[in-house]
Formats: structure tokens, sequence, C-alpha cells
């Protein structure tokens, strides 16, 4: 592989081009109620190149393995096309070349279990699921296991081979009594081996006994609320509306946003910190190398409250003079490498789950995440379910929490950390231009945050 | 032999998907090219019956060998196909294909791009535009044992914009896009006017309107209630019993002036195809005529467990057309048509005393859409007061229930339908009952 791959990168005719050719294994088994919808080992290959000719980027995507000099030559064209209409060139940041190999072993390579084995074990947590009771009148459950082989190679002599495993599942439990269905969900997933799929029994219960509990749980009365945010929710809190606009290349060709994220400006109060780490052992969002060839960095967007950093690729680095990251990442062979999160987390503080309720007269705790979006500034995440905190304590379970509100002004709005931190996984993954879903760790503590917009009927 | 045949070896039967994307896509950052791409995809997928037990494998690149194997590995573990491959037969062919769509150079994609760029900044001077184009083909090859083989080459051309105004204290952004089948139908210069419209009417922050205010979702927005009919009009759904519209065919579960049609044929929409994934040939299927609840859809898989036909609406990639030829397929809607009503968005707003504008909104999806509930974020909305537009709102939420709002919250149904998500073509809807929270 190494020895095309320079021969074809001598050959092109550009500035800067790189090779990554991906060889993934991959096997799934989804039921949804009592229909088996997929059941797969499967492998795939392909590949991308991208060419840098004066300021502009070509790319090719292909499957062909044969035909990676003629895809470089035809992305070199393309870059050729649009660099006649550059004003404001592209440039890459400097990195040293590497030639490593980062192929972790797995503790229980899901490779070697039969796909019958892993039949039966989504089957059992399926049936635990819908024998919880008669309400429940229907589920899914999904098993995915993958292994992404990249090999990575571009002009500058970088050669990288890389073994980046993934393993998921979700279980999702569907309650119907009359007109009225609800759901409820839960999600792992890590850079793991088999392990982690297993064992999961009590998750597939809970959600089950969940699901029938939100049929006669209260819709939240819409409105601006205290809230405590549980360490799920709270992770994809600082993902989705601090994360995103942390991702430098927004700003790339983007004066008014620089000036909005400078570096040195506070943006919340100072016991805030929030990480943005390339490597946690085992854990999903990790990238050793980036898709650029950058090894990985741990980064503090936030540190005490102020803008400490922001998450590059080389490109975006040389722009801002920065210092690359590590975040150039792409979903698949499909996708040229962007600006992306990778293990992102807000660190824990001191404070006692029972001191985050204290003093709250009327608020919301939610729990567990449905997913959320940002736009800039503006930002919407669901709750799967939540419950009221009445005095200071505990009351009844709600239901449709949906929360949003504006990032810079909801981080300044976080009263307390709790000291429970955790990271999460789970079972999809992050979306942004087109790619997704890219496997990412979110963790937090849990939060309180004052002022919090949650719609409602 | 070719990999039908070495399936059909030890298979009772067989089916072969294949997909070729091939396209050139050229994006603008900031204003200014940064990028052009191209793609030449191969996708395949194999079903198999082996002693009536299902079997799926796909794969991309040079994995023939694998993907037979794969497949008979998987119907050993699998369950019994509830139904068998249709044979495939044309029935004559959908509009799908431009040939001057097909003959866009990069070049020209880059010009429509720049000439957005300029006449978006001539106005706005201190707005960042990005642009992304895309010009491709994507050609499908069915073929399976029951016999015969199809292929069908779609061409597609689409544009979208993204508008950033960065001011102190405020980010606004307006995105707009298109995507068709056919060069003549994709008309920047209209996509370059609604971008602008939505800068014209978002310079100015104002309060949101509150409470149960007329909510009035131009052809974007109604997204929002299209996702959960989507799934509630699903055969899948139904079978699964989670649709709330189960066993309600023929009831009247919507206003009388709603009329949902899923049409397969529409010449050149961005979701025609003369045969779905399953080879089965597509139609106009009406899902709500005035009101009354008609048909779902359904894919093979489904409408064996219904004790019905498909509707040639097994597509692969899901509901929103996600990862092609990797996902078997399942009931998905080709092209989701709202039948019109009267007056234009003009006179649809001049007759609001006081409401709310939406055009985009956040979190689409996310949260128990199947119930038909939804609460979401509006990313970009206006103020309507005395019939005219006063400005943009912030911090503002949404939240009902589309069964309520369709039935008994439908005002007014608009007369000038627009193609929106390259899914659906949809007049604007001013509806009464949803809830509006504000800062």
């Amino acid at each position: 592989m190494e020895a095309n791959f320079e021969e074809a990168l001598r050959k092109c005719p550009a500035d800067y081009a790189e090779i990554r050719w991906e060889a993934v294994e991959r096997s799934r088994v989804a039921f949804q109620r009592d229909q088996l919808l997929t059941l797969e080992r499967s492998r795939e290959a392909g590949g991308v190149v991208r060419a840098l000719v004066d300021g502009a980027w070509g790319l090719a995507v292909f499957t062909a393995p044969d035909q990676i000099g003629e895809k470089l030559k035809e992305a070199a064209g393309l870059a050729r096309a649009a660099a006649r209409r550059v004003r404001d060139p592209i440039r890459l940041a400097e990195v040293p070349p590497v030639q490593d190999k980062f192929l972790p072993a797995l503790e229980n390579d899901f490779r070697e279990i039969p796909l019958e084995e892993k039949r039966k074990l989504v089957e059992g947590y399926n049936k635990l699921i819908l024998n919880h009771s008669p309400k429940i009148v229907s589920s899914s459950v999904r098993y995915t296991d993958s292994i992404r082989h990249v090999y990575y190679a571009n002009t500058e002599g970088t050669y990288l081979e890389q073994r980046i495993p993934d393993v998921t599942v979700l279980l999702l439990a569907v309650a119907r009594e009359d007109g009225d269905v609800q759901q409820a969900f839960e999600t792992v997933g890590e850079a793991a081996g088999y392990e982690l799929a297993l064992g999961l029994e009590e998750k597939a219960e809970a959600v089950a006994r969940r699901a029938v509990e939100l049929l006669s749980a209260k819709p939240v009365q819409g409105g601006k609320y205290t809230v405590v945010l549980d360490q799920e929710l709270a992770g994809v809190f600082i993902h989705e509306a601090f994360g995103h606009i942390c991702e430098a290349d927004f700003l790339l060709k983007n004066e008014p946003m620089r000036k909005v994220m400078q570096l040195g400006k506070r943006f919340g109060v100072e016991a805030l910190n929030v990480v943005e780490d390339g490597f946690i052992p085992g854990r999903r969002g990790n990238a050793p190398y980036d898709d650029e060839g950058v090894p990985r960095r741990k980064i503090h967007l936030i540190k005490e409250g102020v803008l400490a950093g922001l998450m590059h690729s080389r490109a975006t680095a040389a722009k801002t003079g920065m210092a690359p990251t590590g975040n150039a990442r792409a979903v698949s062979w499909e996708h040229e490498p962007i600006v992306r999160m990778r293990n992102t987390y807000i660190e824990p503080g001191e404070a006692s789950f029972e001191e985050l309720l204290k003093g709250i007269d009327y608020g919301i705790y939610a729990k567990g995440a449905f997913g959320g979006q940002t736009e800039f500034e503006q930002f919407t995440f669901s709750a799967q379910y939540a419950y009221e905190i009445k005095g200071g304590e505990l009351g009844e379970m709600l239901r449709d929490v949906v929360l949003t509100g504006n990032v810079f002004d909801t981080l300044r709005n976080i009263e307390q950390l709790g000291s429970d931190f955790q990271l999460k996984g789970g079972a999809g993954g992050c979306g942004k231009g087109g790619q997704s879903p890219l496997p990412v760790t979110d963790g937090a503590p849990h939060v309180r945050i004052r002022d919090v917009i949650i719609g409602g009927r | 032999m070719g990999i039908l045949e070495r399936a059909a070896t030890v298979a009772q039967s067989a089916e072969l998907y294949q997909e070729l994307r091939e396209g050139v896509e050229v994006s603008f950052r900031g204003g200014e090219i940064e990028k052009v791409g191209a793609r030449e995809v191969l996708g395949r997928a194999l079903r198999v019956i082996v002693d009536g037990k299902l079997g799926f494998a796909s794969t991309a690149g040079e994995e023939e060998e694998s993907l037979v194997a794969a497949a008979l590995a998987s119907a050993e573990y699998g369950d019994p196909a509830p139904f068998s491959f249709p044979e495939l037969k044309g029935d004559g062919a959908a509009a799908v294909l431009d040939e001057e769509t097909l003959k866009v150079p990069p070049e020209e994609l880059i010009s429509w791009g720049e000439e957005a760029v300029r006449a978006v900044k001539e106005e706005f001077p201190d707005v960042i535009v990005d642009a992304h184009l895309w010009r491709g083909k994507v050609t499908v090859r069915l073929a399976n044992t029951s016999g015969g083989e199809l292929v069908e080459a779609r061409s597609s051309l689409s544009m979208g914009l993204e508008a950033q105004w960065v001011r102190e204290g405020d980010i606004y952004l307006v995105w707009v896009s298109r995507t068709v089948r056919r060069r003549g139908d994709l008309k920047p210069e209209t996509l370059v006017a609604e971008c602008l419209r939505y800068l014209r009417w978002g310079e100015r922050v104002v309060p949101t309107p509150q409470g149960r205010p007329p909510v009035l979702f131009v052809p974007k927005g109604t997204l929002v209630l299209l996702l959960p009919l989507m799934l509630g009009f699903s055969g899948m759904s139904v079978v699964m019993g989670t649709s709330p519209l189960k066993d309600r065919l023929g009831e009247r579960a919507f206003d009388p002036r709603f009329t949902l049609v899923d049409d397969g044929r529409l010449p050149y929409a961005p979701g025609t195809r003369s045969f779905d994934d399953e080879g089965v040939p597509t139609g106009r299927l009406p899902l709500a005529e005035e009101g009354v609840v008609k048909n779902f859809f359904y894919d093979l898989r489904a409408a064996a467990l219904a004790g019905t036909g498909s509707t040639g609406s097994g597509l692969r990639g899901g509901l929103l057309r996600g990862t092609g030829f990797r996902s078997p397929p399942s009931p998905s809607l080709r092209n989701t048509v709202i039948q019109p009503g009267a007056g234009t968005l003009e006179e649809l707003i001049a007759g609001m005393k006081e409401g709310l504008i939406v055009v985009d909104l956040l979190g689409l999806g996310q949260g128990n859409i199947q119930s038909g509930a939804f609460s979401n974020n509006v990313s970009t909305g206006f103020a309507v007061k005395d019939g005219r537009v006063i400005g943009r709102v912030k911090n503002t939420m949404i939240a009902g229930n589309v069964y309520e709002v369709l039935k008994d919250g439908l005002k007014e149904i608009g007369g000038e339908p627009e193609w929106v998500w390259g899914l659906a073509q949809v007049p604007p809807l001013l509806v009464e009952g949803v809830s509006v929270v504000a800062r």
C-alpha cells in the first residue's frame, strides 16, 4: 500500500496531495418488534484523494483501488479550475511528517463472534423489552460493530495506518395507550470489543419501564425555568451549544465571527472548564491521528470561564496562526476531513446532586438526550424525560421537554457544577456538513442552569 | 459468473441492487470558492433467500466474492422471509434523466455560486455567504432471480446558499436550497431572491408574539409537520402498531381541505423513479384525500406483514434517503405533495393581524415525533403585525401536535407550492393551536 501511494503522490501535479483508503469490516443486527430487519456482516472499501493547487482544494471519492493515480490527477485538475477564482488562498499549517501504525488489539474482538451469537444477544434484549408489559407495542434493538482500517499518505512524507473500532447498542421501547404513543431508549457506544454489548439486561428493562411510565407523565408547561441537566444531557449541551462554534472552519473566511470567538474572552463562570481530547482509552471519539495525519492534542476550549482554544484543521490553524489540534476528521472514505469534535466534556465541579436541587422552588430535572442541534448562538436539545423539582426535591415525571437558548447567555447562566462526572459515547453520532454519524464522546457532571427556555403546550 | 448467478447456486432466490453515484460538487466559503470535488461510488447490496430464510449484505468497492459469502452467511441465521422478490417488469419510464443537467461543467457551477454571492453581497455587504452546488447522476441497476432486470439513470442538480449576518450581540443565519432533476428547473435567481427576502425581513429583531398566535409555515417550515406524517403513514409503523393512524383508514383524521399524495411519477421531481429499490413500479398514492385517511405506503416486507401489496415505496436509505445501498429497503416516501389552496404568501401574511412566520427550525425529528408531537426552536422566524412582517424573532420555541393542528387548527392553505428538502412539494400553511414560548 505504502509504495503504491508514494508512487501515485509523486506523480500528482499539485502543491500538496493526500490519499486516504479505508477498508471497513462491520456487522449489524436490528430488530423492530418481532422483525429481524438487518442481520449483516459485510466489508467495504473506498477512498478519497485531495489535492491543493494555488490555494484551492480538489477532491475525488472513488471505489476502484486501481484508480488512485487517475483520481489524484482528476482532483488536481478540479483544484486548478477552482484556483483561478481564489483571492484568499488556503494554506496549510506545518506539521512534521510522521510514519506510524496505530493498530490496537481488542479485548474481545467482535470479528471473532459468530453472527448467530450477536443475533441471540440482540433478540434477548428485544424480548425483555417486548415482554415487559402489554402496553409495550413495539421495540427497536440494534447492535453495530465496525473496524475502519485507514491507510493515509500525503506528499509531505506522512504515512499512517490506523485501526479504529466502534461498537454500539441501541435499546428502544415504544409504549401505547389509547391514542398516545411514547418511547424511551438507552444507548451505549465505545471504541471497544464485544464486551461492551454484553450485560445490558437491566438497561433493556429500564427503557421498557420508562416508556410505560411516560404514558402517564405530564407534558411540560412551556416557560423559563431553572434546570438541572443530567450528565448525558449536559454533555450533549456542551457538544451542541458550545463545541460546534469552537470548530474553527466556520471562522476561516468569516471576520465578524472571528471577533466573536476571540481567545481570552469570558464566556462563562469561573468554575467552568471545557476540554476537547483526542484520546481517552476506549472512547469512541478517539482520533489518535486525524484524517490529515495530525497527531492528537488535548486542548481546553474554556479554561476558568475564558475561551482558551479552538479546534483546528491544518487550514484553519494556518489562517489563525495557531497550531493544528488533530480535529480534522472524516466520517468515512466518502468524505474529506472537516473540523470535528472528538471527546468533549465539561470538567466536574464540587456540588452533590442534593446541593444542585437545593433552593429551586420550581424547576426541572432533565434526563437523557434525544438529540440536539445548534445554529451558532442558538441551540436546542431534547430530553428523553424529566422530573419536576419542587422546593428542592424531585417531583412528578414530565415529558416533551425541549430546551433552547442562546449559548452565550446560557453559559453565563450556569450556576453550579456537580462532582459526578460521566463520559458517554452513545449509538448515534454527530452530524455536520452532510457527514453523519461521526462517533464522538460527550461528558459532563450534573449541571444547574437558570433561565432556560423550555417549549411546551 | 455474475454475483446473482453465484448466489443462486446456493440460494433459492436472490436480488442484486447496484447504485453508481457520480457527480461534481462545488463549495464556497466566505463568498469564495474553496473546493471542487468529484465522486464515483459503486455500491451493491445482495439479498438472498435460502431455505426460506432471508439474508442481506452490502458492499462498496471490489468485494464481489465476499458479498455473496456474506449474504449467504446472513441467511443462515436469518428469519423466514415474509415476501418473495417480484418479477421485474418495467411499466414505462418516468422522466428522471435530463441530459442538459449532466452537461453542466464545474466551471458553470462555480459561476452560479459566484453570481449568487455577488447578488447577496450587493445588497448586504456585511453578510458572509457560503454556497454548495451539486450536479450528479445515480444509476440504479436491479436484478433478481424471479426474472428481469431494471436499469434507470437519474440526474440531480442542487444549489444551497447560506448567509450569515453577524452583528453586535446577534448572529443571524439564513439558508435556502433547491434540488431538481432538470437543469431548467433550477433558478439560482429565485434562490437569491428568497435569501434576500429573509435577510430583509430579519434586519430588525422584535418581540415574539406569544401564547397561541396564528402560525404561518412557509413551505420550508412545513417539514416539522411532515416528519411525523412520514412516520404515521408508513406501513411499517402501522404494522408495528406505533402509528396514530393505525385502524383509521377511511376516517376523517384531518381538515377536509387537507389532501396529501405520495407521487413517484411526477415528471423530473426529485424523488421520482420508475421503480422502487425492490423493483416494484411506482405510482401515485393518495395518503389523505379531503382529510380522509386513504392509504399507507408499503415496501415488500411491510406489505406482506399487513397482507397487502407493496406500493412501490421500498427505498434504501430510510425516510430521508441517507445511507443508500447500505440499508435494506424500508417504506419511504417518493415525492410528498400537499394539495395547494389559494392565495399568495403575501396575501396570507396580509390577512394575519398578529402572528408568527416559521421558516426554519432546530431539532427536527428529535423528540417523540411518532405521536405527532413537536417542540422546536424557531431558528428563522418572523413576527407579523397588522398584515406586515415587522421583524425577526429570537429565542422562540413552538410546540404542538401535528394530528391536532392539521385537524382542527388549519386556517388556510396557500396557493403557491414549492419544492423543499428535495422531498416534498408543499404550499404555505397557516394554522392555529400551536403554542409559542419565548424569553
